[in-house]
């Protein structure tokens, strides 16, 4: 019995001895998930063929439909970001090229325009935010629709020399998005 | 958020189930207890018979984090658990470090020695959940970080691994004195399994480069599955029949069935010195009961909406965004099919070496009933001394632990075990077993790593087991 005795004290012991420091299990409320994706968004690509064609100054206008925005996942936890755009020419005349970010009544909520010097031209790069130190982000959040015009500045007749002359508008979206 | 919860908690513990958690060093070998049977079917038996007590024997709860505590997330200690987070989490954790956690519980649990003498059989039902789960790394570091700025970083798909199950067990053992060196054991055993998931074959990655024609070129190659067995059946209980009689019917024979075996091995090289060893759970049970699996199969590689003129704009009334969306989901389908599968069992193995001197105890063994046992004048050594080692096979692969022990025998009264064990866990894993007999009152009770309990919330390890037992020699 004594040696029950004994490790019944020692048992006891242990339990008395064991302890925990202090723990804060509200700081969960604290935890901050904000990740930054990227992806493309849109690329357009016409030909010099194309606009010399055209007859009108206004070679190319159209709507694309672009629900990516205003997806819930990323319409409801979006906090700020930037839209990249480069844009290239390399075709003999100048052009304005206009982006415009409409919403599912066909309202322009925003419009970013580019004038592009007939070749050789540099690489036009333009980053436009969105959030606290940029536009509005409700832009981003009620677009439904990306409407991408181009201007003929120029004639329709004479080409480029360089090769396979076009013009290009690179887009790609840089956002901060609220995990939690 | 409410949904996440539970699930970023497991994350910020970083979500790795330690290896070792199924392993009973304290108990393996401790033949007072005729639970160790259960980790030895070939164990050394002396009692007459013994009954468990129904719900309150057998009872085991183990549990691990390889790589992070409670406390180096949650210790109120002024940093921000952001930076915590992030330092000891995403920078501090291998994609080996698990979490993971068993229990069991004995609901049936008897045995009785036979009419020849020297076989023993053993039967009963236990209860038993397990779980491990790996840490994500890639998949966390896109919840925190993100893609941007990583380009060419590839995130790997197979960090994903994870698995686990409930099931009943009904087990029936033979164990056999071969000869005066030599015991041998078998267990056979029934599975029937309440709920299974598993996702631990998963390949691909996601991956961010320098468009061919865009900026950005996003690539999925993904070849992942989820396979579930049982887990529509409770959520459908939960509106219709409730999920207490949907337990009860899956864990008896309701659910898918799976079939297993233990064997074990007692030897003397000398009536001192002995070796033992067993296989646990060479099983596997067939899943073809309330299955429902998914799969994301496929590669695609995506610049955005192209416009590629004039070709784009024959059809003027062509949603390319939707195209977009609609080629993804063509090029990687996210499936779902109710094929059967197989599970195999987490197999365990268990060996030990073991040197028994000092004082020599009178067993309560009837010695009669013993024509070839060892020690056949029904003789037991006051102290013990040894070495075991432990493996199971995970998804990750073999995982394994390094036992010594030392057990104390005071009369047939109390006998003691105290294990140090080395793992992946923990280097200075001290447990402390104790069996109290009080005439035919078996109470035992274990717990391992005692040094954390100086700091519970910062310990990697825990377990504790304890059972209440009848058992009889036959005589007073």
């Amino acid at each position: 019995m004594k040696s029950i005795s004994g490790f019944i004290c020692l048992v006891i012991t242990v339990l008395l001895c064991s302890c925990m420091e202090r723990q804060d299990f509200n700081q969960y409320d604290d935890i901050s998930l904000r990740p930054i994706y990227e992806a493309s968004i849109l690329y357009v690509e016409a030909p010099e063929r194309l606009i010399n064609e055209v007859t009108t100054t206004n070679f190319f206008s159209q709507d694309f439909n672009f629900d990516a925005f205003s997806e819930p996942f990323f319409a409801e936890r979006v906090l700020d970001g930037i839209i990249i755009y480069e844009l290239e020419n390399t075709t003999s005349k100048a052009l304005d090229v206009i982006v415009e970010f409409l919403d599912e009544g066909g309202n322009i909520l925003d419009t970013e325009a580019f004038q592009l010097e007939p070749a050789p031209t540099a690489r036009l790069r333009r980053e436009i935010a969105y959030g606290e130190a940029g536009r509005n982000l409700d832009i981003i959040t009620n677009t439904s629709t990306i409407r991408v015009s181009a201007t003929n500045l120029g004639d329709t007749t004479s080409t480029s020399n360089l090769p396979d002359p076009m013009v290009t508008l690179k887009s790609s979206g840089k956002f901060r998005v609220r995990l939690k | 958020m409410t949904v996440l919860k539970p699930f970023l908690l497991l994350a910020s513990l970083c979500v790795c189930l330690q290896a070792t958690a199924q392993n009973k060093q304290l108990l393996y070998d401790f033949n007072e207890i005729p639970q160790s049977l259960l980790v030895n079917p070939g164990g050394k038996v002396d009692y007459l018979w013994y009954g468990g007590v129904p719900l309150l024997s057998g009872i085991s709860i183990q549990g691990g984090s390889s790589g992070l505590s409670v406390n180096d997330i949650f210790a109120d200690d002024g940093l921000d658990i952001n930076d915590k987070i992030r330092d000891r989490a995403i920078g501090g954790m291998r994609i080996r470090d698990e979490l993971s956690g068993t229990y069991q519980l004995d609901l049936l649990n008897g045995g009785f020695r036979g009419k020849n003498r020297n076989v023993f059989y053993s039967f009963g039902i236990y209860h038993e959940g397990d779980a491990i789960g790996y840490w994500f790394r890639d998949y966390a570091i896109l919840a925190v970080d993100g893609n941007a700025d990583r380009l060419n970083e590839r995130f790997d798909l197979s960090h994903l691994k994870t698995r686990g199950e409930m099931l009943n067990v009904f087990h029936f053992g033979v164990n056999k004195r071969m000869s005066k060196s030599l015991v041998l054991g078998g267990r056979a055993k029934i599975y029937s399994n309440i709920l299974d998931f598993n996702s631990t074959k998963n390949e691909g990655y996601f991956v961010t480069t320098e468009g061919q024609n865009n900026l950005l070129a996003s690539t999925l190659n993904a070849n992942m599955r989820l396979r579930t067995s049982g887990i529509d059946a409770l959520l459908n209980a939960s509106d219709n029949e409730g999920i207490g009689s949907t337990l009860l019917k899956r864990g008896f024979f309701g659910g898918s069935l799976g079939l297993g075996m233990d064997v074990g091995f007692t030897y003397h090289f000398s009536e001192q010195l002995l070796v033992t060893g067993s296989l646990l759970d060479l099983g596997f049970v067939y899943h073809n009961n309330d299955v429902t699996n998914y799969t994301l199969n496929g590669n695609a590689t995506v610049e955005g909406i192209e416009i590629i003129l004039p070709g784009a704009l024959l059809n003027p009334d062509t949603d390319f965004w939707q195209e977009l969306v609609d080629d993804v989901e063509t090029l990687i389908p996210f499936e779902e099919n109710k094929n059967n599968y197989v599970a195999f069992r987490p197999t365990k193995l268990y060996s030990s070496v073991r040197y028994d001197f000092g004082e020599q105890i009178r067993t309560k063994e009837d010695c009669e009933c013993d024509q070839i046992a060892s020690n056949s004048k029904g003789i037991k050594y006051a102290n013990s001394l040894g070495g075991q080692v432990y493996a199971i096979n995970r998804p990750r692969g073999p995982q394994s632990a390094l036992t010594a022990f030392y057990m104390r025998r005071l009369g047939n009264t109390l006998a003691m075990k105290t294990t140090y064990t080395v793992d992946k866990f923990s280097k200075t894993n001290i447990g402390l077993g104790v069996s109290l007999q009080l005439g035919k009152v078996n109470f035992y009770a274990m717990a391992d790593n005692l040094l954390a309990y100086r700091n519970l919330a910062d310990t990697h390890y825990n377990s504790f087991q304890f059972g209440f037992n009848i058992i009889s020699w036959g005589k007073n």
